[in-house]
């Protein structure tokens, strides 16, 4: 395993450092989150802790990259 | 935010995996028309009502449809009919979902996202089970052969041996037989959280609660030793 393989590892072992929300909050705020950052709005600052949460599970993570491309997919129409 | 918003926001960040109930709420704000005009044709009665389900499942099948059109290179064993199968019953249990929580929606994006994302998860949720139908989950480390080095300079190895050698006895001596079995299936052996959950029989928060308990020990453990991963992490920024 090279460096880089050891890190991604190792995060995924670890888990994110910042703090974060759990998946029941994550689901509650998605919605607002991807709104914010299709706009640009500073999305981190308005929930904070799930950018971090999205780093660390990766099924919100796929949900999160679902509901982004298929509401900015929308609005790009 | 009000202090005691604050408040609340610092304790969920503190300890995930917290009833949704105890979050901070996101801000109520005024309804944009389309979304008020969901709400209010949803709340209606009689054929008004029925119409407005019918657009709303046609809505969600939609979102169920796309996501399993994202998917579908990576499941390659289920067949076109099997993909619209899953389509058509996460539209059906997201729109149960969507319409038991219909008083839940505070308008912090509009009626459409907040309804997709149940589509969304349903087929997720779906697809990962789909995926370990028939398959045992493995809860005990299989996979640290993944972390073997090579390639490796002999002062990376060495470095790499003795984080691993670490990392080893705080999941056999710092973890909980449950937080281990869980960061073991979920970190190590990649097993989807829901999967996880259902065979276990708990709920995909209460998991992640014991995943981010787990890690936070392992954390500590190894900088008790003196071991940080702030240099690898920071390198990857």
């Amino acid at each position: 395993m090279n460096r880089p393989e050891l890190r991604q590892a190792l995060r995924r072992l670890l888990g994110p450092s910042d703090p974060e929300i759990g998946c029941d909050e994550c689901f509650e705020q998605l919605d607002r989150y991807v709104e914010l950052e299709l706009v640009g709005g500073d999305a981190d600052s308005a929930i904070p802790g799930l950018r971090a949460h999205l780093a660390g599970c990766p099924a919100c993570r796929e949900e999160h990259e679902s509901l982004r491309a298929l509401v900015g997919g929308e609005q790009a129409l | 935010m009000s202090a005691a918003a604050a408040v609340t926001v610092r304790r969920e960040l503190v300890e995930p995996g917290l009833p949704v109930a105890q979050a901070a709420a996101p801000p109520t704000t005024p309804l944009d028309p389309q979304s008020r005009e969901w709400l209010r044709s949803l709340r209606s009665v009689g054929a008004g009502r029925d119409a407005a389900v019918g657009r709303l499942h046609a809505l969600l099948l939609r979102a169920a449809r796309f996501e399993v059109a994202r998917r579908r290179p990576m499941l390659p064993h289920l067949r076109g009919d099997d993909l619209d199968d899953v389509a058509n019953q996460a539209a059906d249990d997201a729109l149960v979902s969507v319409l038991a929580r219909l008083d839940s929606f505070r308008g912090a994006s509009r009626f459409t996202t907040w309804a997709y994302k149940f589509a969304l998860l349903e087929v997720a949720v779906k697809l990962r089970r789909r995926a370990w139908q028939g398959r045992e989950v493995p809860l005990e480390p299989e996979s640290w052969s993944l972390f073997s080095g090579s390639g490796l300079e002999p002062d990376e190895e060495a470095e790499q041996g003795e984080l691993l050698a670490a990392l080893q006895r705080g999941i056999e001596e710092a973890l909980t037989k449950h937080q281990r079995r869980v960061l073991v299936a979920l970190a190590l052996n990649g097993v989807p959280i829901d999967v996880l959950a259902e065979r276990l029989g708990t709920t995909r928060g209460a998991l992640y609660k014991t995943l981010h308990d787990a890690r936070r020990k392992l954390r500590r453990h190894l900088a008790d030793l003196g071991l940080s991963l702030d240099s690898l992490e920071e390198t990857d920024r």
